[in-house]
């Protein structure tokens, strides 16, 4: 389970003389094993914050930790690794190889930890739980959308992270899969104990979250528990 | 397998990139060959003059006659160590020169105490060195296989041509001996013994004057050695005492025969590797455009890795993973394609030709090693690219 703290945490793009804020001073804490959803309209800075979280973007300012590790001191080397290690991702496109199959795609992220413990049986082990068993040979290109998203969903875990990051994961699919979906993430969040943050659209998927973040203009205008008090 | 599977994505784009390197690399293969080839013949050459100084009648004199008993002069020069007498004649005269990568078949009579002396050692791969009895001949390969003799068989040397005069001489020779390959020279050669070289030499003579002449105590030229292991400038300094100490002979430097032998060599070379690397060099830039394209084509796959955990080195390592795979795929083809060239026209070349091609391990590796190195330095700058990507706009790219 990861805890994850963004203190005052920005970032701003210059496009010409404008400078935009993507995200701007958004100050949040995630504890362990929570499931959150980032709502709001586009160009909130939801992806931004997503990107943020994920170690892909590096902010302009303010700080952001991970279990504690100030990750603005990470070389892009060991944010390559804690990504590896730590955090899991999900697309709204999937973005699984083409060229690879079911199997193979689960077992990607495994190439790029050292030391990659029972990696075939654990990702045999995770389409088990994703339900997708009989489809190990298949290409993405065989599979329907709800079934590659369930695959992307198996590969975010085959390091087991402490951090999965989905961004609008139901974007793709039909109201019946996204529910799947939902149902499946709770079960992993429940199971595995893992901190899910996910980025959407759908406020069906956001009320079966235990948290929502609304954000506009880069600020947080509201964060609560779903179905309790306002947590900020 | 990911990356094969990603070279064999776009199979047209792929084939044709592979083929621009087969087709530079069969180039660099036959070429190299060719010039292999020429080189081993040369490297005789180098060895034999690199070893011992020539000495022939001076400059002016038409016939290329010595009187024997300069040899004893020749030897009280200062570093002389060993000299011998020589003689050569064309095996086959009066037949047509074809253009050929050997030399021509000769007739060469010597002491067999002077194949000690040289750098260039023959041995015999069937029968016996020359014992000194008349009537000897010992063969290299070539021309063994080109008169399709053995040890025992008997040929009539010169080999008298079609349209030859009456009064042409020549003698039966028995075969003693038969050279292993050398790959220079002495393949052509069959070589006998001094009386008999005398005895050819007579017959060579003009009719008017071959009474007048005793041929046994003269020589065509003289081979000097120092001694063992003398440098070829000592040599040099040795030819030079043989012109300033011995009347009626001139010694040439073996320097400026290697020199010769040796430009002659590293220009044909170089025509023939410019011309290969050029056309590898083609290759090359196609499997740039490739990899770029790939690049181009794979920008979300680029930044998912990134997602999952690919460090910058990993993807620049996966992308020259793959540029390496069509260097060494198209080597492999065209290398393999250029070996079989070789052995298929070198398998067609009448018996008593030189062969064209030698296939060395030299070539072998340079051709291989070339290829993958060419598919690495062309995957340079796309897998930089790849590497360089930002995960983010990567991950977005429509």
């Amino acid at each position: 389970m990861a805890e994850v703290r963004l203190e005052d945490l920005r970032k701003h793009y210059k496009r010409g003389s404008e400078v935009i804020r993507a995200l701007d001073g958004v100050t949040v804490d995630i504890g362990k094993g929570e499931f959150v959803a980032v709502v709001g309209r586009s160009g909130s800075g939801k992806t931004t914050m997503l990107d943020l979280v994920g170690l892909l973007l590096r902010p302009t300012s303010g700080r952001l930790l991970i279990d504690g590790v100030d990750t603005a001191k990470l070389s892009d080397r060991d944010r390559a690794h804690m990504r590896a290690l730590q955090v899991g991702f999900v697309f709204q496109e999937y973005n699984l190889l083409p060229t690879m199959n079911v199997l193979e795609n689960v077992m990607l992220p495994l190439r790029y930890v050292k030391k990659p413990a029972d990696g075939r049986a654990h990702a045999l082990e995770l389409l088990e739980r994703v339900d997708l068993t009989d489809r190990i040979k298949h290409r993405p290109s065989e599979l329907s959308g709800g079934q590659q998203q369930r695959v992307a969903i198996a590969r975010s875990m085959i390091n087991r992270p402490s951090l999965i990051l989905l961004d609008e994961p139901t974007g793709a699919v039909d109201t019946e899969t996204a529910e799947q979906l939902v149902v499946l993430l709770k079960r992993l969040n429940t199971e595995d104990q893992v901190t899910i943050i996910v980025v959407t659209h759908d406020l069906d998927v956001a009320s079966q979250t235990s948290r929502n973040i609304r954000l506009k203009d880069g600020k947080v205008l509201a964060d609560e528990r779903v179905g309790a008090a306002s947590v900020a | 397998m990911e990356i094969l599977r990603n070279v064999w994505r776009r199979k047209l784009r792929s084939t044709l990139t592979i083929s621009g390197i087969v087709i530079g690399v069969l180039a660099l293969t036959t070429m190299g060959a060719l010039s292999e080839n020429f080189n081993a013949l040369l490297d005789g050459g180098v060895k034999y003059f690199s070893s011992s100084i020539q000495v022939g009648p001076p400059d002016g004199q038409s016939a290329s006659l010595l009187p024997l008993s300069k040899i004893d002069e020749i030897k009280q020069v200062p570093g002389v160590a060993a000299a011998f007498p020589s003689y050569g004649f064309l095996a086959k005269p009066g037949a047509v020169t074809t253009v050929s990568f050997g030399v021509p078949d000769e007739i060469i009579a010597g002491d067999p105490g002077e194949n000690d002396w040289g750098l260039l050692k023959l041995s015999t791969a069937q029968g016996h060195y020359l014992s000194g009895g008349a009537g000897e001949v010992l063969l290299g390969d070539t021309i063994s296989k080109e008169f399709k003799k053995k040890v025992g068989d008997t040929i009539d040397l010169p080999v008298k041509p079609a349209d030859a005069k009456p009064d042409f001489i020549n003698h039966t020779f028995t075969v003693v001996g038969i050279l292993n390959v050398t790959r220079t020279a002495p393949d052509s050669f069959a070589y006998i013994n001094i009386s008999d070289g005398q005895m050819l030499l007579k017959d060579s003579l003009p009719v008017a004057i071959r009474s007048q002449i005793d041929t046994s105590q003269i020589t065509e030229s003289i081979d000097v050695y120092g001694q063992r292991g003398s440098s070829i400038s000592q040599l040099d300094s040795i030819a030079d005492r043989i012109n300033a100490q011995v009347s009626g002979v001139k010694a040439t430097k073996p320097s400026v025969i290697v020199n010769s032998f040796k430009s002659g060599g590293a220009i044909f070379t170089a025509i023939t590797t410019a011309a290969a690397l050029l056309a590898l060099i083609i290759g090359g830039l196609s499997v740039v455009n490739t990899m770029f394209m790939a690049v181009a084509e794979r920008i979300r796959e680029i930044g998912l890795k990134k997602a999952v955990g690919a460090t910058t080195l990993d993807i620049m390592r996966e992308f020259l993973i793959e540029a390496t795979l069509i260097g060494a795929i198209g080597g492999l083809i065209g290398y393999g394609l250029g070996a079989l060239i070789t052995i298929i026209v070198n398998g067609t070349t009448p018996a008593g030709q030189s062969t064209l091609f030698l296939i060395t391990v030299r070539l072998t590796v340079l051709a291989l090693g070339f290829a993958v190195a060419l598919g690495a330095v062309a995957g340079i700058l796309p897998a930089f690219r790849a590497a360089r990507l930002d995960p983010v706009t990567a991950l977005r790219n429509e």
